[in-house]
């Protein structure tokens, strides 16, 4: 054995003579316990490369189990540590040079564990899909039978199984007779088919609890209050290459179980890494994955890399801007993803000008800009364009966005509403910490015309609704599914929700004197009740403490915490937001769904992002200015061989379609023809279009939010038929190319028709033409006529129709 | 077992990229993970009956009791003061004011036995249009938008198409990419001078315009749509391609003409909203559309219930009677399903206002073609209309059935966002009895 291991490793060394050396070599789980006599632990054994490389070696790495370690413990061929006797002992573990050990330890070696209800039967339900919503978890149940969706209700549960048709899904007389055994193998028939086989560890379990009585341990037993997923991590080289994965509860008791076979295993990419039932993953094509536990109410990942075995990484010879720079290429690195040159001048031109202000650089300012010979003329450009007042509109839609600013049919009249837009702009104007822009309007009470932040609580009454709002708003969360069920991808239980909820029970309301307004003040009184059981639930922070409320407002001291640093999730789901709006995806993609399940494709960058904000004061432009500055959002569109295929990486710059009210003001501004909104002046810009309703056809069907809800994506960029046929026949391009008269201006200027292209191309996507493209242009051109003004509106009319006009790029 | 999709290259693969970039994953990634779901999601395809679809959608409630569901022999303040007529089922009764209708009941089958118990407007019309009740944590798409994303575009028209606009806001794509959408017609086509939005060209422009202007936009995207290999961008040229289709498509266009009608054809129908509506949606589907989705009236009716509905109905009856027939002797009947739904019934009681209130608990809808049984009525709500006594169908069961009928498997898996696989419908059952 240990002579064929050896050989094994010489083979290994003269193979990968090349390759780079193993580094380290780590054991999972770090620690064993073991607390009875048929308990057991798998342990793993993952060596690392200096290139960061790993691999399952608990096949071949030398394992020393010494006599006196004997006494304690046992390990099998596959690496299962079974019980020998009580006791404390190191499991010792040899490769390439490398050692490590870990330490087990056991206790109970006599003690025969009583099969549970919470420990042993419910996991199994989860595990083999019993309470999926498809299934038995549905609110009806399939077939007559309910279990609360993914066990939120364990004496809900109890009580369906044991008491609601007695002697039929249990039968303690004849316990292999139990509908629950008999339908999870199938022998009765069952519409959802073979759970389970006889000779599981599954079936032996139920049966077992069956032919014990099915006692309930609910009150007694230990709760499960962490779940581990080990390796944290792999980086695996090259297609078939395989790791184990097993998962390790921590009970309340300080104990911990091995529960590989009772949690459920999901990758959310398989393409790149598959996962079995049992927890063997499988890599596949390059790219990443995050393959996930989930047992009780928890949920756990690991980052799974998967790297062509060929391809090196070469890295660029390029100094980092910034942070964020090094950040994004120690991933880029790692995935072996060479990132894209730098953009040009004129496409960083376009591009930051339309992302800081939503308007198209002017052609004067496209000529200045080229002609400045500085080598820091991006960042001063940035710096300018941070100090336009077009920049606090951008985020002054943006959060109006959030923050719902819109008229609703008898509560919030237009008054109130108007005055809610200007306290948000006044306060972005005037470059307002963010954090204190969220407390003031959290903590807000008063009349919704002098104190219009109250609003808030008036285009939302309910204060479900509103807690549901203020998590996915402000720290990027989504709980609406914890108020019937614990969430089935992440953390949050009804328990959380509820107890999140009570933070907004206790707003009283009263009409003012005028009746559009409306006065919204401390009650005092209300409460979050429990829908199982009825009980009022006090205040708690998401993942966090409750708080001492006494003589307090509750909605004071939760936006206290919420827009706080102690709070984890509001600086890095902002700074994700601001991200969002300059790559067109956010490292957590949506940016208001932020979950375990839904993993950051770069968490040092996220969690940075998060740390400069607060570093910053909560300085929004602080932020921007980093990002613009960095190469990462300098970068060319133009894809090389091991970037084309990365969306989430930012290797390369992503087309992105211009949102709707920054697309139409810049038809206007190209075409020098404003557009009157409702209740604004002419020449008012799309974007400071203060009501969610307001609008016109351009701007809907472009998929401007309609603010009625927070969700990120009320504000569509998707394309349809209605956007393509209003571009090519609607008013919007043809009327405004009339009325403008850009053509004739530059005409009557004495331009040529060549130069009048150029003017074109330069207004509308800040580049010269080709020679190629000005060639074929002319070529439209009738030859007589030196002022073609039909022929050269259509040449515009087609710039406003092309892609390139469209999307930022 | 079936699995469907666009091959690699079609349009609608590109499209389906297009939404795949909001996961995050390249098309490759996203062709194989979809390739991978298949497998995990069997479904059995049903047969292809119902090639189109025409749903009609009272917005605001009708009452069954004065329409298909009158109660004759109940007290006076559960009947109300509409008379009854004998239909052209035997023994079967509707209000007197669907006099036409019940002359092609031998071609309908009626449904009274609807039951969801949302009785909020929103709440009704999202359970009528999707199937699904309500949720917090998701919007659901509608009929027209799965149509639209499970067989793409015909004849160059498009897939889903709404008159004059979309009726709420759960007639659209829900969790699906906003390219399902319907398209609105954007006018009544009861006016005179009646204009789709934005399909003739605009004045001063004639083909030959056009024909340059095309070309110059062929000249000016290819710089940029040649560099870029991005779905976001594809996904564009692929509306920007149907436009041009639908435009440049003599066809197609002319479908929307209902001026081309013969006037003898357009009285027939009504010159009035819901005749002229009914005219455009036959038109549309003989000419290719899949769906249509067409909204009349307002049927809230607190108040004045008799006097509410003779100001409504007739033209309703009339329009519906006469789609029925001109259908049929098309010979489109049976391949097109014509459904008339309402968000929900009405309360068996006449209140103090001489109007009924929302009831949720049991309603009527109207079924037609596309394999549907000809003169039937399914379901009974009891004598004074107050829940189901007989085989109550959800939201779920009607559009399991409707799904059945248009070769859509309910039970397939559609992804929303957050890579969710859901259900088109969850739930229902193909209510075999609507069947003929």
């Amino acid at each position: 054995m240990k002579l064929g291991t050896l050989f094994v490793l010489m083979i290994t060394g003269s193979v990968l003579a090349d390759a780079p050396a193993w580094v380290k070599l780590e054991l999972y789980p770090p620690r064993v316990g073991l607390y009875y006599r048929d308990d057991y632990q798998r342990v793993l054994a993952v060596a690392t490369r200096a290139d960061g490389v790993t691999r399952d070696v608990t096949g071949e790495a030398n394992w020393n189990v010494d006599e006196a370690a004997a006494k304690v413990f046992a390990r099998d061929e596959v690496g299962v540590v079974r019980v020998a006797g009580d006791g404390h002992a190191a499991l010792k573990c040899e490769f390439a040079g490398l050692s490590a050990q870990l330490d087990v330890e056991v206790t109970g070696a006599g003690v025969q564990k009583p099969v549970s209800y919470r420990h042993d039967v419910l996991p199994i339900f989860m595990r083999c899909g019993c309470n999926t919503g498809g299934c038995h978890g549905a609110s009806l149940g399939k077939d007559g039978f309910r279990l609360s969706l993914f066990g939120f209700d364990p004496a809900a549960d109890y009580f369906r199984i044991t008491q609601e048709l007695p002697g039929r899904r249990l039968n303690l007389a004849l316990p292999q007779d139990s509908l629950l055994l008999t339908k999870a193998i199938n022998s009765a028939p069952h519409t959802g088919g073979k759970r389970m086989e006889p000779d599981s560890v599954y079936y032996q379990r139920l049966r077992q609890w069956i032919d014990a009585g099915a006692p309930n341990d609910l009150a007694a037993a230990p709760t499960v209050t962490n779940l581990a997923i080990y390796p944290p991590n792999a980086v695996l080289e090259g297609t078939g290459v395989k790791q184990p994965f097993i998962a390790v509860a921590e009970y309340s008791d300080g104990s911990t179980r091995d529960v590989s076979n009772l949690v459920v295993f999901q990758s959310n990419n398989p393409v790149t890494a598959d996962i079995s039932a049992d927890g063997l993953t499988t890599s596949g094509a390059r790219g990443e994955a995050f393959v996930m536990a989930r047992f009780d109410t928890h949920t756990v990942g690991s980052q799974v890399l998967v790297l062509p075995a060929d391809a090196m990484y070469e890295p660029r010879d390029e100094k980092p801007a910034n942070y964020i720079d090094e950040l994004v290429v120690a991933k880029l690195a790692k995935l072996r993803i060479t990132p894209s040159d730098r953009c040009t001048d004129e496409e960083f031109l376009r591009r930051v000008t339309l992302d800081i202000v939503g308007c198209l650089p002017t052609v004067e300012e496209h000529a200045a800009f080229m002609a400045d010979q500085a080598p820091e003329k991006r960042a001063a450009k940035i710096d300018e364009l941070l100090a336009r007042k077009e920049f606090a509109d951008i985020w002054t839609m943006k959060l109006a966005q959030l923050l719902m600013v819109r008229t609703e049919q008898n509560r919030v009249e237009y008054k109130p509403m108007f005055l809610y837009f200007q306290w948000l702009s006044r306060r972005i104007a005037d470059g307002m910490p963010l954090n204190e822009i969220v407390q003031e309007l959290l903590s807000a009470s008063g009349g919704s015309f002098t104190t219009p932040a109250v609003n808030f609580y008036q285009v939302e009454p309910d204060p479900k609704k509103i807690a549901e709002n203020v998590a996915q708003a402000f720290l990027g969360l989504r709980i609406q599914c914890a108020q019937c069920h614990n969430h089935p991808f992440d953390r949050w239980t009804m328990d959380d929700y509820y107890a999140f909820s009570a933070f907004f029970e206790q707003i009283g309301r009263k009409e003012g004197e005028d009746y559009r307004e409306t006065i919204v003040f401390n009650s005092g009184a209300g409460d979050s009740n429990h829908p199982v059981d009825g009980r009022a639930v006090p205040p708690k922070f998401l993942g966090g403490d409750a708080p001492d409320l006494k003589g307090r407002d509750r909605r004071q001291v939760a936006a206290e915490w919420i827009a706080s640093a102690e709070n984890p999730y509001f600086a890095p789901s902002i700074a994700n937001r601001v991200w969002a709006h300059f790559f067109g995806i956010g490292i957590i993609e949506p940016v208001d769904d932020i979950r375990v399940s839904n993993p950051a494709s770069n968490p040092e960058l996220f969690a940075e992002l998060g740390a400069k904000l607060i570093s910053y004061k909560y300085d929004l432009k602080a932020l921007v200015r980093d990002i613009c500055n960095s190469n990462a959002y300098q970068r060319s569109g133009v894809a090389n061989d091991s970037n084309r295929d990365d969306l989430r990486n930012f290797s390369h710059a992503q087309p992105r379609r211009i949102p709707a009210e920054t697309l139409l003001d810049c038809v206007c501004q190209a075409a020098a023809a404003p557009e009157k909104f409702g209740g604004l002046p002419l020449g008012a810009r799309a974007t400071q279009i203060a009501d969610g309703r307001g609008g016109n056809y351009f701007l809907t069907t472009f998929g401007r939010s309609k603010r009625e809800t927070v969700c990120a994506c009320e504000a569509k960029a998707d394309p349809t038929l209605s956007q393509a046929l209003h571009l090519l026949n609607g008013p919007t391009i043809h009327e405004k190319i009339s009325q403008g008269k850009q053509i004739e201006k530059w005409l009557d200027a004495g331009k040529t028709p060549p130069e009048v292209i150029d003017s074109i191309y330069v207004a509308c996507v800040s580049r010269t033409p080709t020679a190629e493209e000005r060639d074929k242009l002319l070529a439209l051109l009738p030859k007589e006529n030196p002022r073609p003004v039909a022929e050269l509106e259509d040449i515009f009319w087609a710039m406003l129709n092309s892609r390139e006009f469209v999307f930022n790029h | 077992m079936a699995r469907h999709g666009g091959s690699k290259y079609s349009r609608r693969g590109f499209l389906q990229a297009g939404a795949a970039a909001g996961l995050g994953v390249s098309l490759a990634e996203f062709l194989a993970i979809e390739k991978a779901q298949a497998a995990s999601n069997l479904f059995a395809q049903p047969k292809q009956i119902a090639k189109s679809m025409i749903h009609i959608t009272l917005e605001g409630g009708m009452a069954s009791q004065e329409s298909f569901d009158p109660k004759p022999f109940a007290p006076i303040e559960y009947r109300g003061e509409l008379k009854s007529i004998a239909t052209k089922i035997p023994g079967e009764q509707f209000s007197e004011l669907l006099g036409n209708t019940a002359n092609v009941a031998d071609k309908l089958t009626i449904v009274r036995s609807l039951t969801h118990g949302e009785a909020a407007h929103e709440r009704g019309q999202h359970s009528m249009l999707t199937g699904y009740r309500p949720s917090p944590a998701l919007q659901y798409p509608s009929y027209g938008s799965v149509v639209s994303h499970e067989f793409g575009p015909r004849k160059n028209l498009p897939a889903y198409i709404c008159i004059p606009g979309e009726p709420n806001p759960y007639a659209g794509s829900g969790y699906l990419s906003s390219a399902y959408g319907p398209f609105s017609v954007g006018d009544d086509p009861a006016r005179d001078g009646f204009q789709v939005r934005d399909l003739s060209l605009p004045g001063g422009v004639d083909e030959a315009r056009f024909a340059r202007r095309k070309q110059a936009l062929d000249i000016v995207n290819h710089e940029f749509t040649s560099a870029t290999t991005a779905d976001s961008v594809n996904a564009m040229g692929t509306f920007y391609e149907r436009a041009f289709d639908l435009v440049n498509s003599p066809a197609a266009r002319e479908a929307f003409n209902i001026a081309a009608e013969a006037p003898e054809v357009r009285d027939r129908y009504g010159r009035n909203q819901a005749g002229q509506r009914m005219l455009l949606a036959r038109r549309l589907v003989e000419a290719g559309a899949r769906f249509i989705t067409l909204s009349y009236g307002g049927w809230d009716h607190h108040q004045n219930i008799t006097g509410n509905m003779r100001a409504q109905l007739p033209a309703f009856d009339q329009a519906f009677a006469t789609l029925i027939n001109d259908l049929d002797e098309r010979g489109l009947l049976a391949e097109t399903l014509v459904v008339v739904t309402t968000e929900f019934g009405r309360t068996p009681k006449i209140n103090k206002d001489g109007g009924r209130d929302h009831w949720a608990k049991v309603f009527s809808v109207a079924l037609a073609g596309g394999g549907i049984k000809r003169g039937a009525i399914v379901g009974n709500s009891g004598p004074t209309a107050s829940e189901p006594e007989d085989m109550p169908i959800t939201p779920e069961d009607l559009a399991t059935t409707l799904y059945h009928q248009l070769g859509i498997a309910a039970e397939k898996e559609l992804m929303a966002p957050g890579d969710r696989p859901i259900e088109i419908v969850k739930g229902g059952r193909v209510v075999t009895e609507l069947l003929g």
